[in-house]
C-alpha cells in the first residue's frame, strides 16, 4: 500500500489499525486496513480506475461521501455498490463496474 | 413501525447540536446518518476552527466532532449510522439500512433536516477522468483514511475550502503546484491564504481550468486566463504536471429530502442555490419540519451549530410544552454577533429574501500601526480582515489583546501588557500571530509551526510572506505543544527582517547531476522546466538548449525522455523523441566551402 500517510504532524502516527486484511480486485489479491472503505483501500493500492461508464470512459472516486455515484463497483457479483461508504471486508471480490451493472434478485 | 418523538437527518455539527438541544430536555430523538461515522465533515478537518471558545474555536474539526458525538451520546441521543432516509411519505418515513440491506418504517412528530451540502462540479474537457476529486473527497481520503490519491496536486478555487485543503495536503507531504482562482481576489480568509503562500504555493488569480490531460487518469492540467465574464482567453493556456486535480468551487445544499416532504424550496443564490424557506426559528413552511446548517445556507460550522441549537430548542419547546425562549434568545444573539462581519454579507443579503434581517457593522476595522517597543519580546498579529474569531483575546493571560466590542473586530495589542508568552501564537486558528525580538546584531522570530520539526541549531533557508527565499537563519529554540500540535519555532535571523521572515525550509543539497554534458544542464533544471509546463522534448530543447550542443543529443536525449516520462507518467514509447537534424557531427565551415558539389561539374 504505497500511498499511505502513516506519519502526520497533527494526527500522529497511524497505530490504530490492527492486522492487515486481504481482498480481491479484478482477481488480484490486495491488502487493506480493517478501517478502510473499499475506495480508500483501492486508492491506497494505486488503483484509480474504479469502472467504466456505458460509453467506455474511465471512472474513479469523486466525492467520497456517497453523494455522486461515481465510484460504483461490483462486490461479490452485486453491482452499484458505493465504494466510498462501504467498508472493505476480508475476502470480498471487487470488480470494476461497466455501465449500469446487471441487477440481481 | 418504529416511533420516536423527533428525527434528525444528518449527524454533522448542525444535526448533532439540534439533537443535543432536544435530548438535554428529555425529547426522544433519533439521528440518522448515511456515513460510516458521525460528525459530518468534522472528522476530516485537521485545522483549527475560527469563532469563540464557547463553540470550540482553536480546536481542530475532528476534535470538535468527538466532543459533540460524546455529548449527544451522554444525553441519550440515539444514533443510526449507515442508514439513509430513502423517502418521506405522508404515513411514514422509510429508512434504508445498507448494512442490513433492509428498509424500515418510522413515525415521528418532528423532523430536523440537517443534510448539509454537496460539492459543486464544473465542466471542462475530460473532467470525467479518475484523478479529479472534490476537495472534500481528498480530505476524507487523506485525513480519515490516511491515503493520498497522488503526489502532485492542483486546486481549483481559492475559497476557504481550497485554501484549507492546500495546507492540509502540504501537511500530509504532498506537493501543491498551485491554487487557481477564477475571480480577481482570494475568496477565503487572508490568514488561510497566507499560510500556504509563505510555503511557496502560488495562488493564480483570474484563471480557470480548461482541460485535464490524460487518457485513463489525470497526468496534467491546462489552465487559462479568464476575461471579465470568466470566459477563458485563447492563447493564455498553461500546463501543469499534476496527477490530481481538486475542485473546490463551492457547495450546494442537499435539498432533496426537504423538497420531498413538501417544504417550500426557493432559489436564493446568495444562500447557496436552492434552499428551503425557513423563518428565524429555522422552521420551514411546514409546521413540524425544521432545518439547520449548510442546507439552510452555505456558511460555517459555528453558525451550523448555533442554528442546530435554535431548531432543537424550538422543537423541544413544542414537544415538552416547556419554555426555552431564554436559550433560543441566547443562541439568536450569538448568530447576530457572528453575522455582523463582511464575510457574512452574502448570507445577510440572502436571508432578506425570507424577510430575516441581520445587522452589520459595529466592529473595529482599523489595523493597528502604533510604535512598537523595539527590543522587547512581543507578538506581531497579522490578521487584517474582519473575521468572527477571538481566541487571541480570550487566551491572553495579561489581557493585552482585544478584538473590541464585536467578535469580527481586528485584534489590537497593548504592548505594555504583552509579555511575549506565545499562548496566542499556539491558539490562533489562522496561524497569524508571530513573536519578534530585536537584538544588537540579529533578531528572533517565533513562527507557529505544524510540520515535522527541524533540529535546534539547524541552519535553514528563510522564507518571506510569499515563500521567496530571502537568506539563511538558524533554529534557536523550539517550544513544543504536544497537546494542540501548533509548535513555535524560534529562528535567529539577520536584523531588519523581523517583519519579513514568516516561514523556513530545510536546506536540501543541490544535486549536480548533469544530463546534457555539452550545455551543462542538470537534472534539476530539466525537472523544473517540466514543472513549468515544458513537457515535450522539442520544447525543452528550445527552452534549455538541451541536445543543441556538439554531441547532437547522443548523450542526453534518452535520459531527458526518461525524465519526462517519470514526471508525466507517459511511457517513453508514446513520447515524441524530437527531431534529428543534420549535421550529425560538428563540421567546419571550411570543410563545407572546400566541398565538392554540383558546381564543379
Amino acid at each position: 500500500m504505497k500511498r499511505r500517510v502513516l506519519d502526520h504532524p497533527i494526527l500522529g502516527h497511524k497505530t490504530d489499525h490492527r492486522e492487515e486484511i486481504e481482498f480481491f480486485f479484478e482477481g488480484e489479491k490486495l491488502k487493506a486496513y480493517p478501517d478502510d472503505t473499499i475506495a480508500s483501500a483501492l486508492i491506497a493500492n494505486g488503483i484509480d480506475i474504479f469502472g467504466f461508464s456505458s460509453s467506455g470512459k474511465p471512472r474513479g472516486l469523486f466525492c467520497a461521501i456517497g453523494k455522486c455515484s461515481s465510484c460504483l463497483v461490483e462486490v461479490n457479483g452485486i453491482p452499484n455498490i458505493r465504494a466510498c461508504i462501504t467498508p472493505v471486508k476480508n475476502g470480498i471480490k471487487v470488480k470494476r463496474q461497466k455501465g449500469k451493472g446487471k441487477p440481481t434478485w | 413501525m418504529v416511533k420516536h418523538q423527533a428525527l434528525v437527518i444528518g449527524a454533522g455539527p448542525a444535526g448533532l447540536c439540534g439533537a443535543i438541544a432536544m435530548a438535554e430536555n428529555g425529547v426522544d430523538v433519533l439521528v440518522v446518518d448515511e456515513g460510516l461515522e458521525p460528525g459530518g465533515q468534522l472528522p476530516k478537518q485537521t485545522h483549527k476552527f475560527f469563532g469563540h471558545e464557547g463553540f470550540f474555536a482553536s480546536l481542530r474539526g475532528f476534535e470538535i466532532g468527538k466532543i459533540l458525538i460524546e455529548r449527544a451520546r451522554k444525553n441519550g441521543v440515539k444514533l443510526l449510522l449507515k442508514t439513509t432516509v430513502a423517502g418521506i411519505y405522508e404515513d411514514a418515513i422509510v429508512l434504508y439500512n445498507r448494512e442490513l440491506e433492509k428498509t424500515q418504517e418510522l413515525k415521528v412528530d418532528y423532523i430536523l433536516i440537517a443534510t448539509g451540502a454537496s460539492e459543486k462540479f464544473i465542466s471542462f474537457k475530460k473532467n470525467y477522468l479518475p484523478g479529479i476529486y472534490g476537495a472534500g473527497a481528498v480530505q476524507t481520503l487523506m485525513n480519515q483514511y490516511r491515503t493520498l490519491p497522488g503526489k502532485n496536486f492542483i486546486i481549483i478555487g481559492a475559497g476557504n475550502i481550497g485554501l484549507i485543503l492546500g495546507y492540509q495536503l502540504l501537511q500530509a507531504g504532498a506537493n501543491v503546484k498551485a491554487i487557481i482562482e477564477a475571480s480577481s481576489k482570494v475568496g477565503g480568509y487572508a490568514v488561510h491564504a497566507n499560510k500556504i503562500k509563505r510555503m511557496g504555493v502560488p495562488i493564480i488569480l483570474n484563471h480557470t481550468i480548461v482541460e485535464a490531460i490524460g487518457e485513463e487518469k489525470v497526468n496534467g492540467a491546462i489552465i487559462a486566463k479568464v476575461d471579465a465574464s470568466f470566459k477563458p482567453i485563447p492563447g493564455t493556456e498553461r500546463e501543469f504536471v499534476v496527477d490530481t486535480i481538486c475542485l473546490a468551487v463551492g457547495l450546494q445544499p442537499n435539498v432533496e429530502l426537504a423538497a420531498q416532504i413538501g417544504a417550500r424550496i426557493e432559489y436564493v443564490p446568495k444562500l447557496g442555490g436552492y434552499v428551503p424557506y425557513r423563518d428565524e426559528n429555522m422552521k420551514t413552511s411546514l409546521e413540524n419540519v425544521y432545518i439547520a446548517g449548510d442546507l439552510a445556507s452555505i456558511e460555517e460550522a459555528t453558525t451550523a451549530m448555533i442554528e442546530g441549537y435554535i431548531a432543537g430548542y424550538n422543537i423541544a419547546q413544542k414537544i415538552t410544552g416547556k419554555d426555552f425562549s431564554e436559550q433560543i434568545t441566547k443562541m439568536k444573539r450569538e448568530l447576530v454577533e457572528f453575522r455582523k462581519g463582511p464575510f457574512s454579507q452574502k448570507v445577510r443579503e440572502g436571508l432578506k429574501h425570507f424577510n430575516i434581517s441581520f445587522s452589520e457593522g459595529g466592529y473595529r476595522t482599523k489595523i493597528q500601526n502604533n510604535e512598537e517597543p523595539v527590543g522587547k519580546l512581543r507578538v506581531k498579529i497579522e490578521c487584517p480582515q474582519n473575521i468572527p474569531c477571538n481566541p487571541c483575546e480570550t487566551s491572553c493571560p495579561t489581557g493585552a489583546i482585544t478584538v473590541g466590542e464585536n467578535i469580527n473586530g481586528i485584534p489590537h495589542v497593548d504592548y505594555d501588557k504583552c509579555i511575549g508568552c506565545g499562548i496566542c501564537v499556539t491558539k490562533c486558528p489562522g496561524l497569524a500571530i508571530f513573536l519578534i525580538q530585536e537584538f544588537e546584531k540579529s533578531s528572533i522570530v517565533g513562527i507557529p509551526y505544524e510540520f515535522e520539526l527541524p533540529d535546534e541549531n539547524e541552519k535553514v533557508i528563510l522564507l518571506d510572506k510569499n515563500g521567496n527565499e530571502i537568506g539563511y537563519g538558524k533554529v534557536e529554540k523550539i517550544v513544543k505543544n504536544n497537546r494542540f500540535h501548533t509548535h513555535i519555532v524560534f529562528l535567529n535571523i539577520p536584523k531588519g527582517f523581523e517583519n519579513d521572515v514568516r516561514h523556513f525550509k530545510k536546506i536540501v543539497k543541490n544535486y549536480e547531476e548533469i544530463i546534457c554534458r555539452c550545455e551543462s544542464i542538470t537534472r534539476k533544471e530539466i525537472e523544473d522546466a517540466i514543472e513549468e509546463g515544458f513537457t515535450d522534448f522539442e520544447e525543452l530543447r528550445r527552452y534549455l538548449r538541451i541536445s543543441m550542443g556538439p554531441c547532437g543529443g547522443r548523450v542526453c536525449r534518452l535520459q531527458t525522455l526518461s525524465i519526462i516520462s517519470e514526471k508525466t507518467g507517459i511511457p517513453i514509447s508514446e513520447l515524441d523523441s524530437g527531431r534529428y537534424r543534420p549535421p550529425s557531427i560538428p563540421l567546419s565551415f571550411k570543410a563545407i566551402l572546400n566541398g565538392e558539389d554540383d558546381k564543379n561539374e
